[in-house]
């Protein structure tokens, strides 16, 4: 039974195809030979027949007596001993018979009544056994053909059968030299096709054993140009071949990690080692001790938030288990407590954070006419010229809307600092639709408080003092759009392809000393990634134009 | 002894810094980046080059590349996270003296640091013994025929420079380019006043020999002036055999 279930080799499903195929064939040319073989052979029987009962109708001779009658003559008859004839002459009267046919009771000879045909009628009675084959003419014999008039014609009668097994032998003979000649055949063709396809397979097989040599220390996989020409083989041999470049790379990528991983906790243990044993290098007084201790103490603070981050990111990158129900946390909430957790964080940066959200109270948003306003003030700048027409066209309703309905607690230069980035990054769609304090996106609350005050925690690491933050929410179509923008200085452009990347980090001595591990942003990606959305990072340094700040975008889907 | 620690974690090179500084005594200079580094070692200054592999701008192999194609022969020890023969191969190879791994023993680092010093200047042994005077670089004890000599760590500092180059005329400037890192203000007459100082106590115990240091009016000091032929005590550089060490 188990061999049952185990799938066959195409090789041999298609050779039991192919002999499939062929025996069908067989058969068909058996049946078909049987057709052609019984009309060709009966036609020509037919013809025989023929000629011999016209060579019966020569034996009917003017009989010797006054009345014109005719008589079968059978002294000169040379025919098979096989064969049967009876002659009748038009008043019914039997002119003759063969000689086996006198005792043949069932014998139900064609009387002279019966209907004619042209070439003869034919009839296929059993007689003694054996399957016959009779035909009827009509005939005419004059008599006295010298007496003037021409004579008298007589009409007479001929049935003549003979037996149909030899013709029947004789195309059984030929059917079988067919049948015989597809068995042969069979036999022939089906090892020809198994040795042709194992000729035909062998790019596949190399194929696969260049495969096969593929491994993490050797990626090199360089199929034959044979390979890619092949129209069967190309698929197989292109997808082999990004698969692998993937694999590759996601796997560079993966042993990179460990390795950066792996330095960062060797040097942060180095650290700490090298902390304590200065410490014990020579005695020392107890205030030293003291300090020394606090030294160990944040160093040791210091591997905790690497050991922290790398689980953190570890777990952003896992994929949830489709078992769980959907997460959901409230955007707008978890903005909110961001920014109140790192409220003393700003504060003692001299940065502050500027969050034009509405508050946990549902009430008519004003988010969307500060967005309309700063398309409007975006147009007039000349930096959010994507959309004009739209533009112009919310421009009274943006205006009239900013209004009127601009909070009390917004600060009059969120407005204006809110032109660039966001209306930039955020078409003005399905604006009826915005209901932000509603607005959930698929990811356990946790993960999006670690979203946003990585991304929080970077904009004002890279804030100047006596700057500010700001933070934009907007929802489009299908997603929650978060802009994030610093009044830094920027990432530089060479830096920027880079700031996903773990462990990176853009200026060395300065992350170092705000503490950062270099995963912030990366963890940050790889939540976002995980709710199924993304971010991006927009930052265009300008040394004439400082402060130009960086803007990050991340776009979230909404949760249902 | 002056020591150039190229060390992007800040925490680690201040730790080393002052370590370098409180045991061994030498001047340490830290360099935060690879480039940084390549700039402080263009100076000839340097009688060890600490050296860390994953470096900012320029990484750390590729600053001992250039060290070594500039031929520049300071030892250098690599401290390094990567495990595996294979990169400790290409260190050695591209030049390395030495190599240790994070996260390492401080007291181990400060062995090796001294070993490489020693090395590079031709010594194979922690003491010295020249003319009856014994400066033992682990203790940074000195002794003149059996006497304990008690000096500052400037003066100590000085004397183990010289005794690492006896009979070679040390300048001024070589004093202070291999004893004070670049925070200290460069003072030529500083060196006079503690050779001056030094020369007093070590020549307390025997007034009456000869001094030990020479100054060489002009072009500087030198340990240990050419003995007369009979003298049999002055091979330079001899070890003694000390049992305990």
């Amino acid at each position: 039974m188990k061999h049952s279930l185990q799938p066959r080799s195409i090789a041999f499903r298609l050779i039991v195809a192919v002999l499939a195929v062929e025996l069908l064939s067989a058969v068909l040319v058996v049946a078909l030979s049987f057709g052609f073989e019984r009309h060709i052979h009966f036609r020509a029987f037919d013809v025989m027949l023929h000629g011999r009962a016209d060579s019966i109708l020569g034996a009917v001779q003017d009989a010797d007596d006054p009345g014109d009658n005719v008589m079968l003559d059978q002294a000169d008859l040379h025919i098979p001993p096989e064969d049967i004839y009876e002659v009748w002459d038009a008043g019914g009267h039997l002119l003759g018979r063969s000689s086996n046919l006198k005792d043949a009771a069932n014998w139900q000879g064609a009387g002279p009544g019966a209907p004619t045909h042209p070439f003869g009628d034919i009839a296929k009675p059993t007689i003694n056994g054996r399957h016959y084959r009779v035909l009827r003419i009509q005939g005419t014999r004059t008599v006295d053909p010298g007496e003037k008039g021409g004579g008298k014609p007589r009409q007479v009668t001929i049935v003549y059968g003979s037996p149909t097994y030899h013709v029947w032998r004789a195309i059984r003979g030929a059917v079988e030299f067919y049948a015989a000649g597809s068995i042969v055949l069979l036999l022939v063709s089906g090892p020809l096709i198994a040795w042709l396809l194992h000729r035909g397979l062998l790019p596949l097989r190399q194929l696969a054993a260049l495969a096969a040599q593929v491994s993490v220390d050797s990626w090199q996989f360089s199929p034959p140009a044979s390979a890619h020409t092949t129209p069967e083989l190309a698929p197989l041999t292109l997808a082999l071949e990004s698969v692998l470049q993937r694999l590759e790379r996601s796997f560079l990528q993966q042993r990179a990690f460990v390795s950066d991983a792996a330095h960062e906790l060797k040097t942060a243990v180095a650290v700490l080692k090298s902390s304590l044993q200065l410490l014990s290098m020579k005695p020392r007084s107890a205030k030293e001790y003291q300090a020394g201790l606090e030294r160990c103490l944040a160093d040791s603070q210091r591997l905790e938030a690497l050991v922290a981050d790398m689980l953190a990111l570890a777990r952003a990158e896992s994929s949830t288990s489709a078992s769980e129900p959907p997460p959901a946390a409230n955007l707008v909430e978890c903005i909110h407590q961001t920014v109140t957790r790192l409220e003393t964080f700003a504060t003692l940066r001299n940065v502050q954070v500027i969050v034009p959200l509405p508050d946990s109270s549902p009430k008519v948003l004003f988010e969307r006419t500060l967005a309309d306003a700063s398309a409007l003030k975006g147009h007039g700048f000349g930096r959010a010229g994507n959309h004009p027409d739209e533009d112009t066209a919310l421009a009274a309703e943006g205006m009239q809307a900013g209004e009127d309905a601009l909070p009390s607690g917004l600060k009059p230069n969120a407005t204006s600092s809110a032109s660039g980035g966001g209306a930039e990054a955020v078409p003005f769609q399905n604006r009826d639709s915005l209901r932000l304090e509603n607005l959930h996106i698929p990811l356990v609350p946790e993960d999006c408080a670690l979203l946003l005050s990585n991304l929080l925690l970077n904009a004002l690491q890279h804030s100047p003092p006596a700057s500010t933050v700001e933070i934009n929410l907007k929802k489009d179509s299908q997603a929650a759009v978060l802009v994030i923008r610093d009044q830094g200085d920027g990432i530089p452009a060479e830096a920027l392809p880079h700031v996903f990347d773990r462990f990176y980090r853009g200026d060395p001595s300065r992350t170092r000393n705000t503490g950062g591990t270099g995963l912030g942003l990366a963890i940050a990606q790889a939540i976002a990634q995980k709710a199924g959305g993304s971010i991006s990072i927009d930052s265009q340094p300008d040394p004439a134009l400082p402060n130009q700040g960086t803007i990050v975008t991340v776009r979230l889907p909404i949760a249902e | 002894m002056r020591v150039l620690l190229v060390e992007d974690e800040v925490r680690l090179a201040d730790n080393l810094a002052t370590a370098l500084r409180d045991g061994p005594g030498f001047a340490v200079d830290w360099a935060e980046d690879g480039l940084a580094g390549d700039d402080f070692a263009r100076t000839p200054c340097y009688d060890l080059i600490v050296l860390d592999l994953m470096l900012p701008k320029l990484d750390g192999l590729s600053l001992l590349k250039r060290l070594r194609d500039r031929r520049d022969a300071t030892p250098v020890l690599i401290l390094t996270a990567k495990d595996g023969a294979a990169s400790i191969i290409e260190l050695l190879n591209a030049g390395a003296d030495d190599y240790l791994a994070k996260p390492f023993d401080l007291g181990e680092l400060l062995a090796r640091a001294k070993a490489l010093i020693r090395r590079g200047k031709g010594a194979a042994h922690p003491t010295f013994t020249v003319l009856g005077l014994t400066v033992n670089t682990l203790e940074q004890s000195v002794q003149r025929n059996g006497v304990f000599i008690d000096l500052s760590p400037t003066e100590y500092r000085i004397l183990e420079y010289l005794v690492h180059r006896p009979r070679v005329i040390v300048s001024k400037r070589e004093l202070l380019e291999h004893l004070y890192d670049y925070n200290w203000e460069h003072h030529s007459n500083v060196i006079e006043v503690h050779v001056s100082n030094l020369r007093k106590k070590l020549d307390a115990t025997q007034p009456e020999a000869d001094p030990l240091i020479e100054t060489m009016r002009g072009r500087g000091y030198r340990l240990a002036p050419v003995p007369p032929p009979e003298a049999e005590s002055s091979q330079t550089h001899k070890s003694t055999p000390e049992p305990g060490l």
